[in-house]
């Protein structure tokens, strides 16, 4: 229980606008995910949560600080090596929802499994499963266009667990979504990262979602402050 | 299957759908390609073998000639080469031109011989059965076979008299003697589906026509038909070697028509060029497509690469899909040009019309041959310029970071 699974330490970021001067986002934020829990991250908008989000998946680089999973360091490592050990240990679940529109539910479930080089009758099974968990048993063959957008974020949520990853990252799941769903939808979140040992990182601009987690943490400054 | 194959597949023919618009329309282009490409190199093919097919028929597999002169001692030419193996029929032949006149209006047939008296003839004009209306066993010394077309031109038919004038006529006027015709009855039309002999050729007994030339015993070629008519190069060879010794030439109906065959390949090979361009311009499209899906699909393939997928499997994925919407165009473009062909008579007579067919070329039917070195050629070729099309568009996409992707609007 104790476990780091997911740990930055004095992460800096800034990016170079086109006047040349440089834009400090994350001046040495550290951040700390043991196994098992939720931690939300809350700041003002612009304030770099997901610029540090990306940093913490290894889909962006950090000017300097490091990055480690399960206690290895991952700040070395190419950028295919990344994505490889991502899609084993990390699941996503975005705002926009992202599913491919020309796949159904359960096939956009079943994608992250295939991507991980995880497809077998197993990941078939714990999809099917983790969409009937989800409240879409009979909603497995309908296509994105045919889904609410309560209904999609489901599958989302259903497709960032299917590989069983130790971290799940959302980025502001609920923020299309209308208060009811968002409930609803951020009830399913934490109880099935809780039912599958994941720990989950959870970007938001609610408070009432920010205080359901285990650990809160503000970003401010281009640093992270637990309150 | 590998997840970047199974997208490829998937956002081609999508769940639910049998097939994209993107893809279908993908597809049609490269098949229409295919159809232009290997139906055009297949009626070039037919013509070039009916062709040769007529050439063969109607001139013979070898001729020897002396340089424009008559032959002395064709009879035992004629001998020695009956006895060598290979060799099915041979016969002394004359041709010229001679001037035709029927109700008082002239011609100007090319007159051959057909020698009635060993009724050997190197051409098959028995066995297959080139004279109709009318019999080549009734053909003598005082009768004619005209060509069907070239009597058809003139409203000559069978029981018609006409006169013929041979050049030797203007001896006779230098002698100071009156040149008179020779009247012919005729009895047959010609008809070899060849326009060219059809149009313009006539035949007369070897006899008439060596008198009409005041040839004697000699004639103006010897015709060989062999029994393998692929041998005839190496048969012409064999001649001008040692048997000819330099005394006369032997030509075998390829060298004897080089430059016609030579166009037609050659037609062939211009309109191929011209038609892998309509490919090209398919591919430029497809390239054009796969860019602007990359381009559409920014957000989706950050997610894809957000849960592991790789620079080069995204590549992959668009690789793959000009790859098979190659693979489909070719399969379909080569149903299409099959049963296009098939029906090729419908479409030419609703189009151009059969007379019009037969006026300007030599058939009465489109000729086609299909051949599969053109047709895997055409399927290669359209399928490898797919998958480069889809090449930039995959580079694009595997260069796209996964953090700026999913923040595209």
């Amino acid at each position: 229980m104790n476990e780091v699974v997911l740990e930055a330490r004095l992460v800096k970021k800034s990016f170079r606008s086109p006047d040349g001067s440089e834009i400090g986002v994350l001046r040495g934020a550290n951040l700390s995910m043991k196994k098992g829990s939720s931690v939300s991250l809350t700041g003002e908008s612009g304030a770099g949560k997901t610029t540090f989000l990306n940093i913490l998946a290894g889909m962006e680089s950090a000017t300097s600080g490091e990055v480690l999973w399960n206690g290895k360091s991952i700040t070395g490592l190419s950028n295919s090596a990344q994505a490889k050990l991502r899609g084993k240990f990390m699941g996503f679940v975005f705002q926009n929802y992202c599913l491919i529109p020309e796949l159904n539910a359960v096939q956009n479930v079943e994608l992250a499994s295939r991507i991980a080089g995880k497809f077998d009758s197993e990941a078939m099974k714990r999809a099917r499963e983790l969409l009937s968990s989800v409240g879409l048993k009979n909603r497995m063959g309908h296509l994105p266009s045919q889904l609410s957008g309560g209904e999609k974020q489901r599958v989302a949520i259903a497709r960032a667990l299917v590989n069983l990853p130790s971290v799940v990252l959302a980025d502001e799941p609920t923020g299309n979504l209308d208060e009811n769903t968002a409930r609803g939808v951020m009830d399913m979140l934490l109880r099935l990262c809780s039912d599958t040992g994941a720990s989950l990182l959870l970007i938001t601009h609610n408070p009432d979602f920010a205080a359901r987690t285990d650990v809160k943490v503000r970003l401010s400054n281009g640093l992270a402050e637990e309150i | 299957m590998k997840w970047w194959l199974y997208i490829a597949f998937k956002q081609l023919f999508p769940t639910g759908k049998i097939m994209s618009f993107f893809a279908g329309v993908s597809v049609l282009g490269v098949a229409l390609g295919v159809l232009g490409l290997y139906g055009t190199q297949s009626v070039m093919n037919g013509f070039h073998e009916q062709i040769g097919i007529k050439l063969r028929d109607t001139s013979g597999d070898v001729i020897i000639r002396n340089g424009g002169r008559a032959i002395r001692g064709g009879k035992e030419i004629v001998e020695k080469l009956k006895a060598m193996p290979g060799v099915d029929k041979v016969e002394e032949c004359g041709k010229g031109p001679v001037m035709m006149l029927f109700e008082n209006v002239p011609s100007f047939p090319m007159l051959r011989s057909y020698d009635t008296v060993s009724d050997e003839c190197a051409i098959p004009i028995k066995e297959k059965g080139f004279v109709k209306m009318g019999d080549i066993d009734s053909l003598d010394d005082s009768s004619i076979i005209l060509g069907m077309r070239f009597a058809g031109a003139r409203g000559i038919g069978v029981g018609d008299f006409v006169e013929i004038y041979s050049p030797t006529l203007l001896d006779k006027i230098r002698a100071d003697e009156v040149p008179m015709p020779v009247r012919l009855e005729v009895v047959g039309l010609l008809n070899t589906d060849f326009s060219d002999v059809d149009s313009n050729v006539a035949l007369v007994s070897l006899r008439r026509f060596r008198e009409l030339y005041n040839l004697g015993d000699m004639s103006h070629e010897i015709v060989v038909r062999l029994k393998n008519g692929d041998g005839a190069s190496a048969f012409a060879n064999f001649l001008n070697g040692d048997f000819l010794k330099g005394r006369m030439g032997a030509y075998t109906w390829l060298s004897s028509n080089e430059n016609f065959l030579r166009v037609i390949k050659t037609e062939k090979v211009m309109m191929s060029l011209i038609i892998l361009l309509i490919i090209i311009v398919a591919s430029f499209s497809i390239c054009v497509s796969l860019y602007t899906s990359v381009l559409r699909k920014t957000r989706e393939i950050g997610l894809v690469a957000a849960m592991g997928g790789r620079g080069w499997q995204i590549a992959m994925t668009y690789c793959v899909q000009g790859f098979l919407i190659g693979v489909c165009g070719s399969a379909l473009g080569l149903v299409l040009t099959r049963l296009i062909l098939d029906f090729r008579d419908s479409i030419v007579d609703f189009i151009l019309g059969r007379e019009t067919l037969t006026e300007f070329y030599f058939f009465t039917r489109l000729p086609v041959k299909y051949d599969l070195y053109d047709a895997v050629s055409a399927c290669v070729f359209a399928t490898v310029l797919c998958t480069l099309a889809g090449l930039f568009p995959a580079w694009r996409a595997s260069r796209l970071k996964a953090s700026e992707a999913m923040r595209n609007e």
